[in-house]
Parts: structure tokens; C-alpha cells; sequence
């Protein structure tokens, strides 16, 4: 499964709280979800940084991605 | 590809104890390493390409060991992949991960105690790339039964030990290759109460356990928690990252971590460990060490796991006052692979 556009409603839904369902044992995923959840960044740079994120560690985040779809 | 500076062979990557003497030969000949010991070994070394920090401590396939000053552990970078060197100020943290290569990752050394480690240690989290070039490390120490040492961090290039500035090589991974930060930590939750703190800090006064205040270092008495042989585990998005207590003044009524808490978190007491060596072994018997290039554990394990000529498993490396993947731990054992 392919990451969605950086254009899809996916990432700011991740932004808004989706990322906190995400069902993941990697290491930096999880410190970013924590991160993500004590910024005080408006949701707009958070669904870039996400979008950042998943297009750099694609490889590495299989089950990550295919969970994308559904929070 | 092999970095043209490796001096490993693809079977046997070096990361081992080896004597001071050999590595100053290693480096005369151009090799890039990451190198770990006491003060006074590193301080025979020629310049050259290597970073290092004072550490007396180690694990070793053998177990548990703590060195004279007739060795050092090295760790062949250049088996990884190309290095670049560079020291920063407690100003420059954000460079550590802002300057790394896009495919690879930061590689530091940051001395216990100095404003660099409660900086990067409050702040590494939200550096704008710490997720992107990630930053692992080890926090340097000392001999603890020594009096007057402190920890320092070396910039080989020039053959200098800082205690106020933080070594970093920077090691670029082969195209298509990612680097797999992993940590090994044998705590978890007591699934007792909930505990949260309103400020950043080392240096927590009041906290809030059920949602009730409390002075904290009267609740670390209450629990019977103030030998600190039990962390604090905060739930970070599912990994449980350790705030390992360092001292409580019942009197003063204060606490000092090794580890700042963060507002916002969920942190519980870590429930007992029997046999800490057991538990490693555990933990570490079904972990994949397939392409294992760097590792650390903590001097807390180190010391209440009794783990000097215990055998744990695992890949070997320097035991550090503090270990860093993306961000500061506490009593956790950190492995670098390459995928």
C-alpha cells in the first residue's frame, strides 16, 4: 500500500488526534505520536510534518501505512 | 558500500575492547571510529577521525566489564558508512539532528552533567528533525568510585575532551538502507497509580498521583522508592521511556532524576525486577541482531543488576551514565541495525 498524496483529508485527520489510534511498536513512531500530542503547532504543519515522516520511513512503516486509511 | 575508511571486514564489523596502543595505530592508519574508556586512554590518542566519552564501564559477550586505562572500546563507523565529525554548544543542539545526513543518522556523545544534557534531555523531542535524521548516543560517565572525576566527550579531530560540548559523527547509511533504532528496557508499568507532573524537569517538587497533588519526594517515601532502583516508565505513544530517580532528600523534602519528566505524560513506579541479568536475557533472546552496528545499556542496570562477568546477550558496548534514541532514557539498552 502507498502513501496517500500529501492533498489528502488522511493527514489532517492524523493531525486532529487520528495519529493517537495508530497501532505501532516503532520506536520513533511512537515518541513522534507523543510529540505531536504536547505541541502546541497549529494542525496544518503537524499533517506536514506526518506526511514528512511517513514518505521518509515508508519502508520501514508496512503495518504503519496500511492503518492509514482507516483512523 | 563499506566507507573507504572501515577497517572491518564485512564478517567481523570491530565493536569490542581493544588496547589503547592498536587503537592509536587504527587511527594513524585513517580509520573512522567511535571509541569509549577512561579519560586517561583517550587521552594518549593521536588526531584523527574519531569521537569518544569516558566510560569505565562495559558490556562485553563475556558480561559486565570495568576497564583500566590499557583499553578502549572501538567501534568501526567506518563499516557503516561515510562519517562526518562535528562538536556543538548547549546553543547548537537542534544542529545534532539538523545537520545530519538525510540517509543516516547522529551518532553523540554528551558528558553527564554539563548544560548540554539537561538541554538536549528537555528539548531533543522537538528539535524541527529529530525525527527525520535521528539522533542516537550515550551520555558519558566516570568511575563512580573515584572522587573528583568528571564525564567528557572527544572531538578526535583534534584530539580535545570537552565536558560542555556534545561529539557527534554523522554517518551517512548506504542509498536505501534505514537505520532501526530499537530499545531493550526491562520495565514496565506497576499498573498502580497514575502519576503526572506540570513542569519540565529534573527537579519535580509536586506532582499529581490520581489526579491528587503531592510533594513527590514524599510519595517516593510512601512507596519505599527512594533507593531508585526503580525507574519512573512514562508512556510515550506506546514505548516506555524511564525517569530513573537519582536521589531523594527526605529532609530538603526533594528529588533529583537522572531523566526530566514531561507535563502531559502518564508515568507509573516500574514494577520490581527479580534478576535483571534474567530479564535481559529474556528480552534479548528473541530480538534480531541482524545488522547490529552500535549499542549502549545503562550504568543503572549496570550497577543494581550486578551486572559485572554476567553474560546478558545482545551486541556489546559502552555502559553510559544516560542513552539516547531521538531522546534522552534512562536505564535502557539501545541498538542500532541497519535494515
Amino acid at each position: 500500500m502507498s502513501i496517500p498524496a500529501q492533498g489528502s483529508p488522511v493527514w489532517s485527520r492524523l493531525a486532529s488526534g487520528g495519529l493517537s489510534r495508530l497501532q505501532t511498536s516503532h520506536l520513533g513512531t511512537q515518541m513522534l505520536i507523543k510529540r505531536l500530542e504536547l505541541s502546541p503547532a497549529p494542525p496544518a504543519a503537524k499533517a506536514t510534518e506526518i506526511y514528512n515522516y511517513f514518505v521518509k520511513w515508508e519502508r520501514s512503516l508496512a503495518n504503519e501505512v496500511a492503518q492509514l486509511n482507516r483512523l | 558500500m563499506k566507507s573507504p575508511n572501515s577497517i572491518a571486514s564485512d564478517a567481523n564489523p570491530i565493536n569490542g575492547l581493544m588496547p589503547v596502543d592498536a587503537v592509536a595505530d587504527l587511527i594513524r592508519a585513517g580509520a573512522t571510529l567511535s571509541l569509549a574508556g577512561r579519560k586517561a586512554a583517550l587521552d594518549r590518542l593521536p588526531a584523527g577521525a574519531w569521537i569518544a566519552g569516558t566510560s569505565p564501564y562495559f558490556m562485553t559477550a563475556e558480561g559486565g566489564r570495568v576497564v583500566d586505562d590499557d583499553v578502549l572500546f572501538v567501534t568501526d563507523l567506518g563499516s557503516i558508512g561515510p562519517v562526518s565529525f562535528a562538536t556543538y554548544d548547549a546553543n547548537e543542539l537542534d544542529r545534532i539532528s539538523g545537520d545530519a545526513p538525510d540517509s543516516g543518522v547522529a551518532l553523540a556523545v554528551i558528558p553527564s552533567g554539563s548544560i548540554c544534557h539537561s538541554e538536549f534531555a528537555k528539548n531533543a523531542a522537538s528539535y524541527p528533525m529529530a525525527f527525520l535524521r535521528p539522533t542516537v548516543g550515550w551520555i558519558s560517565g566516570y568511575d563512580l568510585s573515584q572522587d573528583g572525576e568528571c564525564a567528557w566527550a572527544y572531538d578526535g579531530q583534534v584530539a580535545t575532551a570537552y565536558n560542555d560540548r556534545v561529539a557527534v559523527a554523522h554517518i551517512t547509511l548506504p542509498e536505501g538502507t534505514n537505520p532501526i533504532i530499537e530499545i531493550v528496557n526491562i520495565f514496565s508499568a506497576d499498573g498502580g497509580d497514575v502519576i503526572r507532573f506540570e513542569e519540565t524537569g529534573f527537579t519535580p517538587g509536586t506532582c499529581l498521583v490520581n489526579g491528587e497533588r503531592r510533594v513527590f519526594s514524599d510519595y517516593i517515601v510512601e512507596r519505599g522508592r527512594e533507593g531508585g532502583d526503580l525507574p519512573l516508565v512514562g508512556d510515550f505513544g506506546g514505548a516506555r521511556v524511564n525517569a530513573s530517580i537519582k536521589n531523594v532528600d527526605v529532609n530538603a523534602r526533594t528529588v533529583e532524576l537522572y531523566a526530566p519528566v514531561f507535563p502531559g505524560v502518564d508515568y507509573s513506579f516500574a514494577a520490581p525486577v527479580a534478576d535483571y541479568a534474567a530479564d535481559f536475557r529474556e528480552a534479548l533472546a528473541d530480538h534480531p541482531f541482524d545488522g547490529a552496528v552500535w549499542s549502549c545499556n545503562c550504568i543503572l542496570n549496570f550497577l543494581f543488576g550486578q551486572l559485572e562477568g554476567v553474560a546478558i546477550g545482545g551486541v556489546a558496548g559502552p555502559v553510559t551514565f544516560g542513552e539516547v534514541a531521538y531522546q534522552l532514557l534512562n536505564q535502557t539498552m539501545v541498538v542500532i541495525r541497519k535494515d
